[in-house]
């Protein structure tokens, strides 16, 4: 069967501005449609990687002492023998920044005490319990000791480094490529060394929206507090988090009074908070994705209506002198088919040159081809569904309406 | 005239109610979402002391690592200051103002029951409120003579005052800061420069902080900066002295000037310090002492972030969509009309009164789509305000800040719709004006 084509396309051009105006939207709508799915799912990467942390089972504490009578460290091991004790608690441990929060310190490691300066990788304070309280798990090597734990440092000593790190597998990688880290010796700038004891699984440390946030390592050292905030860092059973933070929240705001609890959070608000910006980009930009390709459509199906009630006399005559249904369904879907393919070629050029335009001007990277042959095969398709109705009623026309109005 | 062509409008609507909905929500959604996106644009990308932006200059120094620059990809020198520096330039009295300062936090307690909290708190000398025209609703700030040695006098935010002293003239009044005492000298009035251009770390949308403190309590009581704090130097950072001492970069220093002399005068002060301490050994990157005003900071420190371009982008794209879907829905309904159209002409309407009958037409929809786009805007943005307000994460920098649906909105909203109404309705109505009127009443 062949598809007359030619006459479809000669009648198009004696009428085109209608036809031009829907290719146009049709462009436009595969330009937004390509680059903002692409730019979605390069988000939904972004927030779906691992932490590599228990998210949902740790809480987030911050204290603060203020008066001079406030003893750090006798106060952080109450403060942890009370947290350790209660039913439903799996580790509680202390550090100086909250993990996934984008807020943290980094320092550099040299592997070379020569080297000129190391690069900065991300630093967390923690005791015994440290790993236990994130859920994160030792691939090689052994865990800090008590006994390892070094004391926070003061106003005087600011410099001090540590004997012992736990480094992250992908830091391990970065600073030893294809050797085992375990025994290596590292440098901080001041040229002091630290043994690498320990090596854990991947691990997302306190920046999520660095370039390279599972470059980590561990200090066993309590956090410097001058003044500043701590932070413990507890991990529950499943399930016992949102009652065990009422129960704790209470008692450590009356059980020392030199110091302030200023809240106590899941650790996943600081994770929300961090791709807060991705997220709300993400709903944004397939909501008005959607609500174009919507318009389009309802635009299409509204203008093939009315060219079906204005053609009435024209369809009417085609019955008559012979054209099946078949062939007016044909004709309205051949007709809608042409126009959408001339505005999906024009929007392939448009969505490649604003890929190309997004990849400059916002260093994103350049747009995949993939997206592009979905997006052009997805409005093909809803094009010819907005189209079918209408050609359907179009077919229903009965022959007997050419004859009427003359 | 004009109430017959309405009539005539409405008429027309009636006779296709169900392409005229959807022209209206076409050009209702297209303003909605350019609405939406252009306040929050409007309102990241304002500058929030404009009258003041060529007199009020970030100070800055490229103190960096010779081998590689302070930022990655950008070669600005770092936007915080080394005490050092800070210190040396603000010896200088060509600035009619001149600010040093960083945020940290402390802890107040000591007013009446109020329980001990953490409070934000700005660690700054005198001229920080002249210089950024912070209002008092009570009092007032300090002395040049109170920044060094300190005097126990801070200033509280109104909201704090609130919390405080329940909001009565606390000016005199005691209370303890990290546990020793100051006298409140003044209360700041409502104040929430947008961005927060004076300190942009930390969330450039963020409110001012809700307590201010002399400058010199910062050594005195060894406060470190709470935000941001860079060092590239491996030098040795025992204690607090060591630190002022370093090349770490952690102050804010602003000054104004108030003509074009003093700001080359100041240029050239910096630049000879700059040499001074070249020769010593210091600042071995090529020289690069900044004043920057308001705009220029706020654009170097790229504070409308490329989302919010993207966003803006899209918005227009789909009003262009929608407006195009407009353009040929009304192209066929007036098309359709023709024959009466031409009875009309026939009897005597000229092309320029069938072109306005029809372009009033358009207005009435563009009218009617723009009010409905206004609303939605407004739902949308108090949807998105909501959204952010109850999941508590205005903590980073009160992004729901943004979403407020203000004048600007409304004022754009207005353009658009008369946008939308020339672009959509031109042709068409043009169009059909052209049509000869023979052919069409020849048919009937």
């Amino acid at each position: 069967m062949s598809v007359p084509v030619r006459p479809i396309l000669s009648a198009l051009l004696r009428n085109r501005t209608g036809a031009v105006l829907v290719a146009m939207q049709i462009a436009i709508a595969l330009a937004v449609l390509v680059n903002a799915l692409y730019i979605v799912v390069q988000r939904a990467e972004k927030m779906g990687r691992p932490t590599g942390i228990d998210v949902d089972n740790v809480m987030v504490i911050a204290s603060a002492g203020f008066t001079e009578r406030f003893q750090t460290v006798p106060s952080i091991q109450e403060d942890l023998a009370y947290l350790r004790a209660l039913p439903g608690v799996v580790a509680a441990s202390v550090t100086g920044s909250i993990p996934l929060s984008d807020g943290g310190s980094n320092n550099p490691l040299l592997t070379n005490p020569e080297a000129h300066a190391g690069e900065n990788y991300n630093a967390l304070e923690i005791d015994e319990q440290g790993l236990a309280a994130l859920g994160v798990h030792l691939v090689a090597g052994r865990n800090f000791t008590h006994e390892e734990i070094q004391p926070p440092l003061t106003k005087l000593d600011a410099s001090r480094f540590v004997p012992e790190i736990i480094v992250s597998r992908a830091l391990a990688e970065r600073l030893f490529p294809h050797q085992s880290p375990l025994g290596k010796r590292v440098y901080d700038p001041l040229r002091q060394s630290a043994t690498i004891v320990g090596v854990v699984d991947p691990v997302m440390g306190c920046f999520p929206s660095s370039d390279h946030p599972d470059w980590v390592y561990f200090l066993p050292r309590y956090p410097y507090a001058f003044g500043g905030s701590l932070v413990y860092l507890v991990r529950t059973q499943p399930g016992q988090r949102a009652a065990l933070m009422r129960v704790v929240e209470q008692h450590l705001a009356k059980s020392n009074p030199d110091r302030v609890i200023d809240w106590v959070r899941p650790l996943n608000y600081f994770r929300d908070l961090t791709y807060l910006g991705d997220r709300s980009m993400e709903i944004y930009l397939i909501t008005v994705t959607a609500l174009m390709i919507a318009v389009t459509c309802l635009g299409i199906f509204a203008l093939a209506t009315f060219n079906v009630s204005t053609r009435t006399k024209q369809i009417g005559t085609r019955r008559a002198v012979g054209a099946r249904r078949r062939d007016i369904v044909q004709y309205f879907l051949v007709e809608n088919g042409l126009v959408t393919g001339a505005g999906v070629i024009v929007g392939c050029a448009l969505a490649l040159a604003t890929g190309y335009y997004l990849s400059l001007q916002y260093a994103l990277p350049r747009l995949n081809l993939y997206f592009l042959v979905g997006g052009v095969l997805l409005l093909w398709a809803t094009g010819q569904l907005a189209a079918w109705q209408p050609a359907r009623r179009a077919a229903a026309v009965p022959p007997s309406v050419a004859t009427r109005t003359v | 005239m004009l109430a017959y062509y309405m009539r005539l409008a409405l008429r027309s609507f009636g006779r296709n109610p169900g392409i005229t909905a959807l022209m209206v929500l076409a050009i209702a959604l297209g303003i909605a979402v350019c609405v939406m996106t252009l306040t929050v644009y409007h309102a990241m990308s304002g500058n929030p002391i404009w009258w003041k932006n060529d007199r009020l200059y970030a100070v800055t120094m490229d103190n960096w690592d010779p081998k590689q620059s302070y930022r990655r990809n950008s070669t600005l020198p770092p936007p915080e200051m080394t005490y050092q520096d800070t210190q040396h330039l603000f010896r200088s009295d060509i600035p009619r103002r001149k600010v040093i300062m960083y945020a940290t936090d402390g802890v107040v307690s000591g007013a009446g029951n109020v329980p001990a909290a953490h409070v934000s708190t700005r660690v700054t000398t005198a001229d920080f409120f002249a210089m950024f025209e912070a209002p008092f609703l009570y009092g007032g700030g300090w002395g040049a003579g109170a920044d060094d040695p300190a005097q126990p006098l801070i200033v509280l935010s109104r909201a704090e005052n609130q919390k405080l002293f329940g909001g009565v003239n606390s000016v005199g009044r005691t209370l303890r800061w990290n546990d020793h005492e100051f006298r409140v000298a003044g209360v700041l009035d409502d104040w929430f420069p947008r961005p927060r251009f004076f300190d942009l770390n930390g969330g450039s949308f963020g409110e001012p902080e809700k307590a201010f403190i002399p400058f010199g309590w910062g050594a005195q009581l060894e406060l470190l900066n709470d935000e941001e704090t860079d060092c590239w130097k491996p030098e040795k950072l025992d204690t607090f002295r060591d630190f002022m001492a370093s090349d770490c970069v952690w102050l804010q220093m602003w000054v104004e000037l108030p003509d074009a002399a003093s700001r080359e005068r100041m240029q050239s002060f910096m630049d000879g310090y700059w040499a001074e301490q070249h020769k010593a050994g210091r600042f071995q990157r090529p020289r690069d002492n900044r004043l920057t005003n308001v705009s220029g900071w706020l654009r170097d420190n790229r504070v409308v972030d490329n989302d919010n371009r993207v966003l803006v982008g899209l918005a227009f794209a789909f009003l262009a969509v929608c407006l195009i879907n407009t353009v040929g829905l009304l192209l066929a309904k007036f098309l359709n009309g023709a024959p009466v159209t031409g009875v009309r002409r026939a009897l005597g309407a000229s092309r320029r009164h069938i072109f306005f009958q029809h372009l009033v037409e358009v207005a009435v929809l563009s009218v009617l789509g723009a009010v409905l786009g206004l609303g939605l805007a407004a739902l949308g943005l108090a949807a998105v305000h909501h959204l952010y307000a109850s999941a508590h994460l205005y903590q980073r920098g009160g992004y729901q800040e943004l979403m407020h649906f203000d004048a600007v909105g409304v004022l754009w909203a207005v353009i658009l719709a008369l946008a939308a109404t020339l672009a959509a309705g031109l042709y068409p109505a043009w169009r059909v004006g052209r049509l000869p009127p023979a052919v069409y009443l020849k048919s009937q």
